[in-house]
Order: C-alpha cells, then structure tokens, then sequence
C-alpha cells in the first residue's frame, strides 16, 4: 500500500523532493531514483526512519532485513527503532560465515542473494526493507531466502515504489508497503 | 567467556572459496610474520588475554599531551574504568577464520547486528562522542559502513554520504584510486553531497591497513571538508592502519590483536 493513503502525512512530501531522478541510469531509458539526495536532507531522511518505524512499532517484528547495500541505509535505523535484530542479505561471497543463497533473474542473466544461516530463526517475524521496489525479483528472492528459514515475512517496506509491482516477478502476494511514488 | 568463545568457534565456518576480496582487507602478511597457526593459538588462547579483547578506544592525540592525562584520553574510561557496554559488544563480534583467504581472521559485526542492545550501545557510543563535536557530514564507506553511519547521522543531526564502489552512484561523482594486496581498487562521491567547510566524519566498521579510509578521507578533503575523525568498531593494531591516517584522528570502540 501507498503510505499516502491513509491520509496525506505532511512529510511525504518533502521525501518524495528530495529525492533526485537521474535520467538513463545505468542505462539508456531507465529513469533512476536516487535516494542519496534524501539522506543529505536531516529532516527528511529522519521522517523516513520514523515512518517505517510508526509502522511496524506494534506489529510484533523481531528481525528487520535489509537488501544490499540501500537497504542497509534504512534497515538498521528501522531496526534500532522498533528494537529488532538486523540481517543484511547480500551479494555472494561477503558474508563470511554459512550461508544460503537464492537466484534471481535479472534483464540479461540472474544475480544471488545470500543470508546467514542462524541469522533467522523458525516463527519470527520479519520486515524486508530496501530503497526502491522496481520488478519486485529482489524482494521476492528475499521473502524465500526467509521462508526457507520458516520465518514469516510480515510485508515488503521500501521508500519509492508502485504499490502494485507491474512484471513478472510478484512478491508471492506479500503485502508491500511504500512511502512514495515514483516521479513521472 | 569460556562459553562465550565455545559459542564463537561454532560459528566458524569451514574455509570457503577462496574469492576476491575487498580491498580494504587483503592484507599484506604482517611484518612480524605470525602465522596462520601462531593466530589461531592466540585466538584459542583468547580468555588468557582478556586485555587484548576488551575495550579499549584509543584516540591519538595531535599534540603532545603527558602522563596521565594521555593515559585517560587514550582508554575511553570514565573515572570507574572501562565503558561497561564494550565488553558485550566486543564479545558479540565473532572471528570467521581463513576468510576471504587462508591466514585471515575475519571479524563479522553480522553477530552484533543481532543483539539489539549491544547495537544500540555501539551507536549510542559514537553519538556520545560526537554530538557535541558539530559534525555535518558522516561519509560512510561501503558496505558495512552503511549500517552504522546512517543511524551515526541521524543522531548527531548530520548529512549521510555514502563513499562506493566505482558505477554505483548515478550522479556526477569524484573518484580515488587505492592500493589493494594487489591492484588497486577506486571509491566514489557524489559531486555536491559536502560542501567546503563541512566537518565530516568518516565510518567503517573496521580498519586494516587505512587504504579505504584513506581514500575517503582525500575524497572529503578535496571538495574542502574538515575530516574531524575516523570512527571504527574495530582496528586490527597490527596492520599499522592507523599510522597511514597520518595526522587524522582515529577512535574505535575495539581493538583486536588476532
């Protein structure tokens, strides 16, 4: 769900300015939402913290899990926040410890999301945090990296998406919870 | 802590691939050539030297400061003895050996993100350190850098900037190159983020041998930023990285001799 739509919360707003489009980035025709920008403005970068963690405050999360490397700029803050553990996924080869990996398909190929094993344990609930939510594959290697884990994977948070993810990957009917849209 | 260091060795993993590694921690084989077993004798032998693991913070003093006031400046001790959080922050890192590569001993802040209060407590101790200091820029080094700069800045009131690899940022950005074990590797700014004047603190979960913090430190200097201070969980002492930070400042919250 869009957090707008239960009532416009006045620092939306300015989240969504401060964050800056950069036109063909990495390619040609994608329109990049640069989240960078955000985090040079206090107030803004702060309200976004806070709003995830309003959020999810009394909703019973032990573990915040955050994508690399955005989702390491939002995630711990959040975590820290509502009192959760935070568990970083990441690319493969960087954490150091057993892992468990999950492929997922990019334009051209797949990439690997890799989690610790004994970092989630069977029940908890878990919040799955990056900054943008584009075809949804990320996340959705996400969410199964946790179930293998039998861990419940309460919602998707990220601060710039489309409410309803278009494409092919779905996030397997999770809810999905954003704080903007992106630009036109 | 005997519990605590069979808990430890569990969790050690068995030699993975041997991958690239970041940059920051190829390391040279140290000068005084301990080696790999040498390590791992100390790192069994680690309750017999508590010292070694317990908190210390050291902070090097720019001039010349004597006896005993240098003594307290250079332990983060208030005037009952050591921070009582970083015992328990210290023992909630565990030491992955042979990762990325055989003779390295791998310290994984992963374990202390799952104790709540103890990353509560190491935040907490750099906010205390540095929310009186009027830092405007916390530049954090990718990628363990982004865990614990952010809350770092939104604390003390600060801007986050994320130092990264090459062709991650979008924006126009400044580059710098630094030495690896072999190669070298480029970390990026965006053009813009810091502005002249700024005082810019740089983060890390961990220095080595100062490449990567080097690099971020001449990134902040050259756009004009004041770089206050290096901030780290963990210095390896070992690896002198602090002595190629040259006149900078460096405060950590652990030091670790394995």
């Amino acid at each position: 769900m869009l957090a707008a739509e239960n009532g416009r919360d006045p620092r939306l707003k300015a989240i969504s300015d401060a964050i800056r489009v950069v036109p063909h980035f990495p390619k040609p025709g994608i329109m990049f939402h640069d989240i960078t920008t955000l985090l040079l403005d206090h107030k803004a970068f702060k309200d976004t913290v806070d709003l995830f963690v309003e959020r999810y405050r009394d909703m019973g999360i032990s573990i915040v899990v955050g994508i690399e490397a955005r989702g390491f700029i939002f995630g711990p803050s959040i975590a820290l926040g509502i009192g959760a553990k935070f568990v970083p996924l990441r690319k493969p080869g960087k954490l150091p410890g057993r892992v468990i990996s999950e492929s997922y398909e990019l334009e051209y190929g797949t990439d690997q999301l890799e989690m610790h094993v004994g970092a989630v344990q069977p029940g908890e609930r878990t919040i799955i945090i990056d900054d943008l939510v584009a075809t949804g594959g990320t996340l959705s290697a996400a969410i199964r990296l946790l179930e293998r884990f039998q861990a419940e994977v309460v919602e998707c948070a990220c601060v710039v998406g489309s409410p309803v993810v278009q494409g092919e990957c779905e996030l397997k009917e999770k809810p999905l919870f954003v704080l903007v849209e992106p630009h036109r | 802590m005997q519990q605590a260091l069979q808990k430890l060795a569990s969790l050690s993993a068995p030699p993975p691939p041997i991958i690239e590694a970041r940059g920051r921690t190829r390391l040279p084989p140290p000068r005084c050539f301990s080696t790999a077993a040498d390590r791992r004798r100390r790192f069994a032998n680690r309750e017999l030297s508590l010292s070694s693991w317990m908190a210390t913070s050291f902070e090097r003093s720019n001039g010349a400061k004597k006896g005993a006031e240098a003594a307290r400046d250079q332990h983060m001790e208030s005037d009952g003895g050591p921070d009582p959080r970083l015992a328990k922050i210290a023992s909630s890192i565990r030491v992955i050996p042979d990762f990325p590569k055989p003779g390295i001993m791998f310290q994984d802040i992963t374990t202390l993100l799952l104790d709540p209060e103890a990353f509560k407590d190491t935040i907490d101790l750099f906010v205390e350190r540095y929310r009186e200091k009027n830092i405007s820029v916390v530049a954090g080094v990718e990628a363990r850098g982004f865990i614990f700069g952010p809350p770092i800045a939104l604390a003390i009131g600060a801007k986050f900037v994320p130092m990264r690899k090459p062709n991650k940022l979008p924006g126009e950005v400044i580059s710098e190159e630094y030495s690896l074990e072999y190669g070298t590797d480029t970390m990026e700014m965006h053009v813009g983020a810091v502005q002249p004047g700024d005082r810019a603190l740089v983060v890390d979960d961990l220095i080595a041998t100062g490449g990567t913090l080097c690099a971020a430190i001449k990134l902040l200097e050259r756009v004009g930023a004041n770089v206050v201070e290096c901030a780290c969980m963990i210095e390896l002492p070992e690896l002198k990285g602090r002595d190629r930070l040259g006149n900078k400042p460096l405060f950590v919250l652990v030091s670790s001799d394995i």
